[in-house]
């Protein structure tokens, strides 16, 4: 009989302990799995929404500009400069950006807010505030009107949760209502008749802002009312003027659209005294994984001289990575000590083998058998243990996972505002399977060793007269 | 020919309160195809000396060759596969692995010898024919009698036909019944195989069927008759 079939059997001298032991693997697996990939998806979407609403992957910006913001520290635009920058392998385009701070008042309500110069038509290549203008918001009335329609209740008893948010997109409201794909072609239409919002788009040359749904909540504003700002131009200048609001922004960032108005890029300038001058060019990238933009910032910073400085996104905003690191080490310590009390059960289960059988190992000792295969036998069935357990837990995580990826779901009430103080949308999210996996994986393994060091180091101690007493 | 030769074997005890001098300078022979009982009250040293002759243990001092062999000079893992190719054990109780059949466990130590499949089954089937279980070969140890399990122990022990077969009370736990049918086998086999067996015993009705006696008292040997 081969040690690894001789394992087998023992495997299942106890079978119900054998099962506690593989199905608190298989937990600990599952669980810190699960919550791993809703961990690492949530700060993903995190990011891929300050990223995409804000600072995109990488800027090039005067060397000053980001420990000083202020309008004195712009660069001069240049086709030169473009064209050198695109000509980065990974970089497809710069999208001119002109970012200042301003204090935006209507009525009496004043706030400081940031200011953001954009090109109306280039901006879509990346943060395409032009589609994150409200389509929908659910307001009191619209609320009534729908709920006469003809409308599953079940969707209906989410309105009441949502009253007064704004929608961008079909998805978003949709999720949030949690209308099932089969119900949407039947809701959306209700939706548009009841619940749209009609925005317009700014434009090159023509005074008009967009502003955060948040902020034009707070200030009380809407569609073509006015808006007052008052800031610092270039050398000490004053910066003021009027505008008139052509839309409403919904982002998926809460903190920044709770302070965000976007201007036209030389409006912008006009308004700061900078003519010609931005604050920084966005890059729109081909590759975004941290390797590849590692490398490209590299790059780059070795071809742009002197009063030229370039960003990641990661120092960009460097406040929600630490605020994520903190959380995430939260999140390990949790899943460390769910690894701990299945450690000390795996280890359990161990000792009391290693106890009940040690007549057995004299005799088989005894007879002839070597206590390294002796121990070989019990290293192969930890091992068998370990592996149904990870198995089991991959087999049963993957699914839920790809599910969840596919279908995040979104949160409401505390919950939501606790996300959303925390500037994450209030949306969960599932991180794709990734090298986390792996890690789970091996963690477990480490564990199994561990816990077989103790009957191989009593075997190999075994005295034949003693344990044949046992 | 000798198989087994001890000379001024002693075991002292002196970790204990008292030193306890459980062998007291034993010199025996056995030659091949003995059948010898070794007897005594309790505590005289039986187990004590079956243990070093079988190698599971060291003599305090004194030397015991097994087929001209040194044991007491043996590394740990040379010892274990000494054991292996050359002596069988059948113990009081609990002698066979729970986990695998009859079968099995009497094939253990010949695949242990890495001996061909064919070769084992022969063999297998041909010793649990002898000790009367031929119909038990795929029934686990917890599915046997006492007396089953200790005549499965047996046909283990002979299976690779090793030097002699030490078996330390095999049947105190056995009934009359089981006690006689498992002698029965045990001297079939002796004369059959021509193994030498060496086992101890409380049972009067053991001793009678031994050809040859060995009396301990106090780590002595007091008698040695052979009839
Ligand atoms: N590990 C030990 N440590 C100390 N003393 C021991 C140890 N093993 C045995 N002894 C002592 O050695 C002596 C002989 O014991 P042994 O077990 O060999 O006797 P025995 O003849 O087999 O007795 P029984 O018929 O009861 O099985 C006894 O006095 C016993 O107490
Ligand atoms: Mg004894």
């Amino acid at each position: 009989m081969k040690n690894y079939r001789l394992a087998w059997r023992n495997l299942w001298r106890n079978r119900r302990r054998t099962m506690i032991t593989a199905a608190s693997i298989f937990f600990a697996v599952f669980f810190a799995l699960v919550m791993r990939s809703l961990q690492l998806g949530t700060y993903d979407n995190l990011f891929k929404n300050i990223i995409e609403t804000y600072s995109g992957y990488i800027q090039v910006q005067n060397e000053n500009f980001w420990e000083d913001k202020i309008v004195d520290n712009v660069i001069g635009y240049s086709d030169e400069l473009a064209q050198k920058i695109k000509s980065d392998e990974n970089v497809i385009e710069c999208i001119p950006r002109f970012e200042s701070f301003a204090l935006a008042s209507s009525g009496s309500r004043t706030k400081g807010v940031l200011v953001m110069g954009i090109d109306p038509v280039k901006e879509s290549l990346l943060s395409d505030v032009e589609n994150k203008l409200v389509k929908y918001e659910l307001t009191g009335e619209a609320i009534a009107r729908l709920d006469k329609e003809n409308i599953p209740e079940s969707i209906k008893k989410n309105f009441s949760l949502f009253e007064g948010k704004s929608y961008a997109t079909d998805g978003r409201i949709l999720l949030d209502l949690g209308v099932k794909d089969r119900d949407s072609e039947m809701v959306l239409p209700l939706l548009r008749k009841h619940a749209s919002v009609e925005n317009g788009y700014i434009k090159q040359g023509e005074p008009g802002a967009l502003v955060g749904d948040r902020l034009a909540k707070y200030l009380g504003l809407s569609r073509g009312d006015t808006i007052v700002l008052l800031g610092q131009g270039y050398h000490g200048t004053t910066a003021a003027g009027k505008f008139e609001i052509k839309g409403i922004v919904s982002l998926p960032a809460p903190d920044i659209e709770s302070r965000i108005i976007y201007l036209p890029v030389d409006v912008c300038q006009d308004l700061y005294d900078t003519r010609g001058m931005l604050t920084s060019l966005a890059l729109q990238v081909d590759d975004n994984d941290d390797k590849a933009i590692a490398e490209t910032i590299e790059r780059l910073d070795g071809d742009l001289e002197e009063p030229y400085r370039v960003l990641g996104w990661r120092e960009m905003n460097e406040t929600v990575v630490q605020q994520m690191e903190a959380d995430d080490s939260g999140g390990m310590i949790m899943i460390g000590i769910l690894y701990l009390v299945i450690a000390f059960g795996v280890f359990g289960t161990v000792l009391m083998m290693t106890a009940e059988r040690r007549r057995e190992f004299g005799v088989t000792i005894s007879i002839g058998m070597q206590k390294t295969r002796m121990a070989m036998v019990m290293v192969y069935e930890m091992f068998y243990v370990g592996f149904i357990g990870i198995v089991l837990g991959v087999a049963v995580a993957v699914p839920i996972i790809i599910y969840g990826y596919y279908h995040p779901f979104s949160m409401s009430g505390e919950i939501a505002k606790m996300m959303e103080d925390y500037g994450f949308e209030p949306v969960m999210a599932f991180l794709w399977i990734d090298s986390y996996f792996i890690w789970q994986s091996v963690v477990v393994a480490i564990i199994v060793i561990l816990s077989v060091i103790y009957p191989v180091r009593k075997i190999m101690k075994l005295k034949e007269v003693d344990a044949l007493k046992a | 020919m000798k198989v087994l030769e001890l000379k001024d074997v002693h075991k002292i005890y002196d970790k204990t309160e008292v030193e306890v001098h459980a062998v007291n300078g034993v010199s025996i022979d056995f030659i091949e195809g003995e059948f010898a009982a070794i007897v005594g009250p309790s505590g005289s040293g039986k187990t004590t000396l079956l243990n070093m002759i079988g190698g599971l243990d060291k003599p305090s001092t004194g030397v015991i060759f097994v087929d001209g062999k040194n044991l007491t000079k043996f590394k740990s893992s040379e010892i274990i596969d000494f054991r292996m190719r050359n002596i069988g054990f059948v113990f009081q109780s609990y002698n066979l692995i729970p986990v695998l059949t009859a079968k099995e466990n009497v094939e253990f130590i010949m695949n242990l010898q890495k001996w061909p499949k064919k070769d084992r089954d022969r063999r297998t089937m041909e010793l649990l024919e002898a000790v009367g279980l031929g119909d038990r070969g795929n029934s686990r140890p917890a599915q046997l009698s006492g007396g089953q399990q200790q005549r499965v122990a047996v046909a283990r022990a002979l299976a690779t036909k090793p030097k002699f077969i030490l078996a330390d009370e095999p049947t105190a736990n056995l009934d009359s019944a089981s006690t006689y049918n498992l002698l029965d086998i045990m001297e079939k086999l002796n004369k059959e195989e021509n193994i030498t067996f060496i086992f101890s015993t409380h049972d009067a009705r053991v001793v009678k069927k031994a050809r040859r006696v060995i009396t301990l008292e106090d780590g002595k040997v007091v008698s040695d008759i052979t009839h």
